[in-house]
């Protein structure tokens, strides 16, 4: 049996797991829902505000509802790994002849492939509620790639560190990780519109491009300008944070 | 008890730990230990909690680096060829690591797909697994629901699912009732007979050492200190002891006369011990010499050397959970 | 009931929460940051029309002091679950301390804490230039606007915890308390919200309660604000206290 293969069955681990604990997968959907259906009631009037580039604040806030929706579901992978390193049951994991890669790499494809749910599912209820995506499939497909992007950095945020601390306290850690990193980008509110240090640090934010190449769609036609800087940054997380996970493998086998 | 001696196989293989240490911080858990265990044997890894004992298996498969030394498991360097190592092992940890979440049939399934097993054997292999160790019809329940024979039964099944030569058992039937404690025992004495397989065991029971393990080693603070066949061990030991049960005013009497028939032994507050030098044929004796000074002993007991009094003789303790020990199933 | 009773039982519930971190921590760190976060992005919505502040600081104080009191006090009612889960409860029970005083000295603790957390959270927003206009008096007033709403959420997750005697149905009360908070009046003014979420939170008694708060510390301390906040949240606090003593005398007839 190949890597590959060790990975994709781990993966099938983790997405059997995701159906047999509802309560991990419930709040993960309903809080973005949440999240879209309150933030673009009660600050609908910010889009009033000069600089605010879209009518409706259903259509800036729906695209960070999904990117963080996935982001918590990549971060899912770390508690349930949490859990396994807790158990033993990843010792087991580490006893078999198999590459120490592949038993990062299958978590982290699980996120990807459980990432769909709360996507599909908060993306519905958005549209539902009437976010228009203007730059129809190609906008869509934009936003799909940042949020499953997202969802394998948060997966490797939460296995490493999980590997690291090996108990309950990575929970929080992983959770305020992934909360911050999105609301000090342009999660509520374009850059334009920001004041004072928000704006410096949401500008240097990679999360900030991340945002724009899944939002683009719903502001206007999708174009390369908007794309390419969230590629780049989705491409570095996507490094750095796998190489962390990974590192966290040799941490644990200490 | 007859001990088979494993019939070497082909895939059978050997255990050698040379000066093996692991330090956690300033701890010293394994402190130099030496260890050979020959193909196809049954080895008992016996000492009480803490003694270094699961430091020491988690050593040998892998999972932990030591700090100093060396082991090879079937010839294979544990650090440097841990990869081979892996492939040739089966082991069953502590607390039989499951998902609770997951059925016994995913888990083998899942197992074997981690061991390399064909797709086309997957099934099959696990099947046979789940009917020999009596889980067919629990199979495709939440192992969360199982009982903790259950899960070591199937903990058992998962370790053996790549036909592994060396299989390493860490405390199988800790917290196990008798019954579920004796169908293990018998399980492993049959893995063993049927297939060669060395088995490598630790346990805090005297009587699983003795019952099971061809030879054993007491650890005791990370140290090896004692190392033999059980009964080689005992007969270390010597003598039997014998137990007297005094009145109370007659305790320094009966002492003065216990003296000459043997080094004194530890025993409870009501009572006297000592090594009888001349074994039991002493007995007539000692009881002739009580009574000329006048001592009715309330009762007397002489016992042969157990392994227990090995531990004792080795470290000047009992081994802990030695007396609530649940194994002993009532005759 | 002793007066004795009280002070050592909520003595006890005190030094509990402030002996778990996690339980404190966040409900002190979550409505800063949030307060940061929201003057960095919406800052500039002052100059919508119809913003009732001149600076978004100054209407972000009571939102952060409501919000951290919310967080905070439900630590109370988990607390108790997990005396009920370790058989404390139990032994409190059997002790001759009257029983409504269990409940009454949670609530007490959990009064002082909400008291604490508003001082401290409008010391660190004034230093970080809002101000209060309604000076002394409203300060006086938010504080015991904090410990009634203290012993109002506190009420409900004790209810809680002697109705089902599990912490983790108490922890998973908690996002219904933040929902409630995010469809009032707490984070965005009503005067520039539309529609049906204007309806949702016009109904919702947390924005009057808020919104007399916040004219408080934005217009400055006129009787009837102040009347009306310690209205509200007195209302509240005494239904949650009757829910919570009930919760306690079924639990108490089941046992």
């Amino acid at each position: 049996m190949n890597s590959l293969g060790i990975a994709l069955s781990l993966a099938g681990r983790n997405l059997l797991l995701m159906r047999r604990i509802p309560s991990v997968v419930v709040p993960s959907l309903v809080f973005p829902i949440f999240v879209v259906i309150a933030f673009s009631g009660a600050y609908s009037a910010l889009t009033r505000l000069p600089g605010f580039p879209v009518d409706k604040m259903i259509d800036w806030i729906l695209p960070m509802a999904v990117v963080q929706s996935s982001a918590f579901g990549g971060v899912n992978v770390g508690l349930s790994l949490v859990r396994d390193l807790q158990g033993g049951f990843f010792d087991r994991l580490l006893l078999a002849p198999v590459s120490r890669a592949s038993l990062v790499a299958g978590p982290i494809l699980g996120a990807v492939v459980r990432a769909f749910v709360p996507l599909a599912v908060v993306l519905a209820t958005g549209l539902a509620a009437g976010a228009r995506p203007r730059g129809g499939p190609a906008g869509l497909l934009m936003l799909l790639v940042a949020a499953e992007g997202v969802a394998v950095i948060a997966a490797g945020w939460g296995v490493g560190l999980a590997l690291r601390l090996r108990d309950q306290r990575a929970a929080p850690l992983m959770q305020v990780g992934i909360f911050l990193t999105v609301f000090l980008s342009t999660a509520q509110v374009p850059l334009a519109v920001m004041s004072g240090w928000l704006r410096t640090v949401a500008t240097l934010n990679p999360m900030t491009s991340i945002l724009a190449l899944g939002r683009q769609g719903f502001i206007g036609p999708v174009s390369w300008a908007q794309t390419w800087p969230g590629l780049v940054a989705l491409a570095g997380g996507i490094a750095v944070l796998g190489t962390f996970a990974v590192r966290g493998l040799a941490v644990a086998e200490q | 008890m007859s001990k088979p001696a494993g019939a070497a196989s082909p895939r059978a293989a050997n255990v050698e730990v040379r000066g093996l240490v692991r330090r956690f911080g300033s701890i010293t858990a394994v402190d130099g230990v030496d260890l050979d265990v020959a193909e196809g044997e049954v080895f008992g890894f016996l000492g009480p909690n803490g003694a270094g004992k699961s430091t020491m298996v988690r050593m040998l498969v892998t999972l932990l680096r030591p700090s100093a030394g060396a082991a090879r498991v079937a010839g294979y360097d544990v650090v440097k060829e841990a990869a081979k190592v892996r492939r040739v092992i089966g082991v069953a940890l502590q607390d039989a690591a499951l998902d609770p979440l997951m059925t016994g049939r995913e888990l083998l399934r899942l197992q074997a797909t981690l061991h390399g097993i064909p797709r086309g054997h997957v099934e099959a292999r696990g099947g046979e697994l789940l009917e020999r160790v009596g889980l067919t019809a629990a199979a495709d329940r939440r192992v969360g629901t199982y009982s903790g024979g259950m899960r070591r039964r199937l903990d058992l099944a998962m370790a053996l699912i790549h036909e592994p030569a060396v299989l390493f058992l860490d405390e199988p039937t800790t917290g196990l009732d008798p019954m579920s404690r004796i169908s293990l025992w018998e399980e492993v004495r049959r893995l063993n007979i049927d297939h060669g397989t060395t088995v490598f065991l630790t346990t805090q029971y005297l009587e699983e050492a003795d019952e099971l393990a061809q030879r054993v080693a007491i650890i005791d603070r990370g140290r090896i200190v004692r190392e033999g066949p059980p009964a080689e061990l005992k007969a270390q030991v010597g003598e039997p002891t014998l137990q007297v049960v005094v009145p109370e005013g007659d305790l320094e009497r009966a002492a003065e006369v216990l003296r000459h028939f043997g080094e004194p032994a530890p025993a409870r507050p009501d009572s006297l011990a000592v090594h009888l030098a001349g074994g039991a044929a002493g007995l007539a004796a000692v009881v002739r010499a009580l009574d000329e000074r006048g001592v009715q002993p309330v009762s007397m007991e002489l016992t042969a050397p157990s392994l227990d009094d090995v531990f004792v003789e080795a470290t000047g303790r009992r081994l802990e959970g030695a007396q609530a020990d649940p194994a002993v199933p009532a005759p | 009931m002793s007066a004795g009773g009280v002070v050592s039982l909520s003595r006890r519930s005190i030094s509990n929460t402030l002996r778990q971190p996690q339980m404190w921590v966040p409900s002190m760190a979550f409505p800063l940051i949030f307060t940061a976060l929201n003057t960095g992005a919406m800052g500039r919505a002052t100059r919508l029309p119809g913003f009732p502040a001149e600076s978004f600081l100054d209407f972000a104080v009571a939102t952060a002091v409501v919000q951290g009191v919310l967080f905070g006090a439900t630590a109370g009612g988990s607390d108790m679950a997990v005396d009920i889960q370790d058989g404390f409860f139990d032994r409190l029970v059997s002790s001759p301390v009257s029983r409504p005083t269990i409940v009454l000295a949670r609530l007490a603790g959990a009064a002082v804490l909400g008291a604490v957390q508003s001082l401290v959270f409008m010391a660190i927003l004034t230093a970080f230039g809002a101000q209060v206009r309604g000076g002394a008096p409203a300060v006086l007033t938010i504080v015991a606007v904090a410990m009634l709403l203290a012993m109002a959420i506190g009420g409900l997750s004790v209810a809680i915890a002697l109705k089902t005697g599990s912490s983790e149905v108490v922890q998973a009360a908690f996002p219904v308390f933040f929902i409630s908070l995010f469809t009032s009046s707490a984070f965005f003014p009503r005067e520039l919200m539309s529609g049906w979420f204007k309806t949702v939170a016009s109904v919702n008694p947390l924005s009057f309660m808020i919104e007399s708060v916040r004219a408080l510390i934005i217009g400055g301390f006129h009787v009837g604000d102040a009347m009306r906040a310690l209205a509200i949240v007195a209302a509240l606090a005494g239904v949650s206290l009757l829910l919570s003593l009930r919760a306690l005398r079924s639990r108490l007839a089941a046992g």
